[in-house]
């Protein structure tokens, strides 16, 4: 494959990957203001954030491989998971290289879920959101003006995921709500 | 040296906090494990008095217990009071280390007591195992091995340790010996704390208390976490677990209370109910949804009786039993279980638009 | 863990469950909701793979085996 066609297969699986994260991390939020029972559509949401998943890093991995293959820019292995090693670019592949490592890390976590601390897998599953946004600054910024179509996707990606936290924020469900009623009380 | 452990064994000391565990299974498991002893002093149910009456009257043997009790050289032992009652003065007067509890139902579960010593909150944990090998709690913090004993059993532990498992067995019944604290209270003439033992006759109980009041309807054993009688049934009843089961009961921490016979029972129970529901730690569906329903639903049958009514309530304690981290629900569950069936008189009357207290509020049926 | 002939005791950490009602769908003969979506538990046995495939897709980690 020649050099700039790995480049364009690069930053095509590059904006595949946000869409799916973006997808991902919104099933993720969606069970946040779940209605009552909830059941089928519970299970349904659940399987797709773990397979998405999945999924979104076969785009990921060829995303990275493809970039550091095409020779045009020197991006070393190292700077797939050192940030701010890159000859090229260093802070925004740095970025991508972040939200990389975050992302093992989640789904490491999640992998081990039953092995760890309950609590260990909360903390570090909040930290998706950061991992979200630090993969689009680092995939909108690196495109490039003749990609006006990749852009374009990239920023609805951050302005659907920005409603999407949003909602989080403020979206409760019955369950919640009587426990942070009684938590209010007297228990110490 | 006697073997502790053995000597429980034989006496066959059981739980005095209601659950009647057997307190030499419980005693082995801490020692093997090192576990520190929290003693539960609470009287955490409605009516109880006993751990207070203890600490009152007996601190020096229950510390004596303790320490029988406690595991290890330098053994962790704490008690368990309400914060700011009489009982937590008396024992950090005497220099013990208390573990002050707000003034909550289910603070004085055992689980609870448990994450509140390990400076967390005091409601129950989910119970994957005893919690006297170590174990986790749900958002996965280690919890060391602690055990949790009520009062009256490290009590009863000093004195079988002095006056032997022969004096102790000559009490009670062979499946449940011992001498048992009992209080009584209520609509009686002299409520007090009564040593008493299983296979006695609760008229015995009430009888030391002044006797059952001739306009007394109904009497409750076992607090909010047992069941009610009628006068009659309470006057021809055993107060030993055979006895107690063929009402739904058992002999729980040693409470028996007669019911004020001017309020109307249903009213009574209502009460009882929806202080219940209030008392939830908040942490599991079936118990803060189901107990506030199912004192909404106990307080509309109340007001219309239907058969239809009836078998939906009965639905709903149904969904109570073991769906919950603690016994709670199910201790309100069989609660109103009791008196559904105890107080169908009172239910039927209040179907004819008429109650037999005549009180005010019960006049809206008509 | 028991054997893979023996059946499974499925068990639910009531703290944990938040009602998101997937374990009905993973074990539909064992499992069904309640008015408020939390699982009454039909029976304790269920088969193996079945349960350990429930306990890793609740979302809330309140399904455990024992």
């Amino acid at each position: 494959m020649s050099g700039s066609a790995l480049w364009y297969l690069s930053r095509a699986t590059g904006v595949v990957t946000v869409v799916l994260l973006t997808i991902v991390v919104g099933l993720g939020i969606v069970t946040a203001g779940r209605r009552r029972p909830a059941g089928e559509s519970a299970t349904i949401v659940m399987g797709l954030h773990r397979w998405l998943s999945l999924g979104m890093l076969v785009f990921l991995g060829i995303h990275i491989v493809t970039a550091i293959l095409d020779g045009y820019v020197p991006i070393s292995w190292l700077a797939v998971i050192v940030p701010f090693t890159s000859g090229y670019d260093t802070l925004l592949v740095g970025f991508g290289t972040i939200a990389l490592d975050l992302l093992v890390v989640v789904m490491v976590t999640s992998y081990l879920r039953h092995r760890i601390p309950e609590r260990q897998w909360r903390v570090v599953h909040w930290a998706s959101y950061a991992m979200w946004l630090v993969a689009l600054f680092h995939g909108f910024l690196m495109g490039t003006a003749d990609q006006a179509g990749l852009r374009a996707i990239t920023l609805a990606c951050a302005a659907i995921g920005g409603l999407m936290a949003c909602w989080r924020v403020v979206a409760t469900h019955s369950d919640k709500e009587r426990r942070r009623t009684i938590d209010a009380q007297e228990w110490s | 040296m006697t073997n502790i452990a053995e000597l429980l064994e034989t006496a066959g000391l059981t739980g005095r906090g209601g659950a009647a565990f057997s307190t030499a299974i419980k005693l082995k498991a801490a020692k093997e494990n090192g576990a520190e002893l929290i003693v539960n002093v609470c009287d955490g149910e409605l009516g109880a008095a006993k751990d207070a009456w203890i600490v009152a009257h007996h601190l020096h043997e229950l510390i004596e217990g303790a320490a029988l009790v406690a595991s290890g050289r330098r053994p962790r032992i704490r008690y368990a009071a309400h914060r700011g009652s009489r009982t937590a003065g008396l024992l950090a007067t005497a220099g013990l280390p208390v573990l002050e509890v707000p003034h909550r139902y289910v603070s004085s579960e055992e689980t609870a007591l448990i994450s509140l010593a390990q400076g967390g909150l005091a409601r129950p944990m989910t119970k994957r195992a005893p919690f006297v090998f170590g174990g986790r709690d749900s958002q996965g913090r280690k919890v060391p091995p602690t055990v949790v004993l009520n009062a009256e059993t490290v009590w009863r532990v000093s004195q079988i340790h002095r006056l032997g498992a022969e004096w102790f067995r000559s009490f009670g019944t062979s499946a449940e010996p011992g001498p048992r604290l009992v209080a009584v209270g209520g609509h009686v003439a002299r409520p007090g704390m009564f040593e008493a033992s299983a296979g006695v006759a609760l008229t015995d109980l009430l009888d030391s208390a002044g006797g059952l009041p001739p306009n007394a309807r109904h009497v409750g054993v076992g607090g909010l976490g047992g069941v009610v009688l009628t006068a009659a049934e309470a006057q021809s009843t055993i107060w030993d677990t055979p006895g107690m089961k063929r009402h739904g009961g058992a002999l729980g921490p040693g409470i028996v209370t007669v019911w004020n016979p001017a309020e109307c029972p249903i009213e009574t129970a209502a009460r009882m109910i929806s202080y219940g529901a209030g008392e939830s730690a908040g942490q599991c569906g079936p118990c803060m949804f189901g107990l506030p329903a199912l004192a909404a639903d106990w307080t509309d049958l109340a007001r219309n009786p239907t058969g239809m009514g009836r078998d939906h309530l009965l639905l709903r304690l149904g969904q109570l039993e073991r769906r919950g981290a603690c016994a709670h629900p199910d201790g309100v569950a069989r609660f109103a279980q009791s008196a559904l069936r105890t107080l169908a008189p009172e239910f039927a009357a209040h179907a004819n638009h008429a109650c037999q207290k005549g009180r005010t509020q019960h006049a809206q049926f008509v | 863990m028991p054997s893979s002939s023996e059946a499974a005791r499925i068990a639910v950490d009531r703290v944990l469950c938040t009602g998101h009602g997937v374990c009905a769908q993973t074990l539909p003969g064992a499992i069904v909701l309640d008015e408020w979506g939390y699982p009454v538990l039909r029976h304790e046995a269920v088969e193996p793979e079945a349960a350990a495939l429930a306990v890793k897709l609740c979302p809330a980690r309140a399904l455990y085996l024992r």
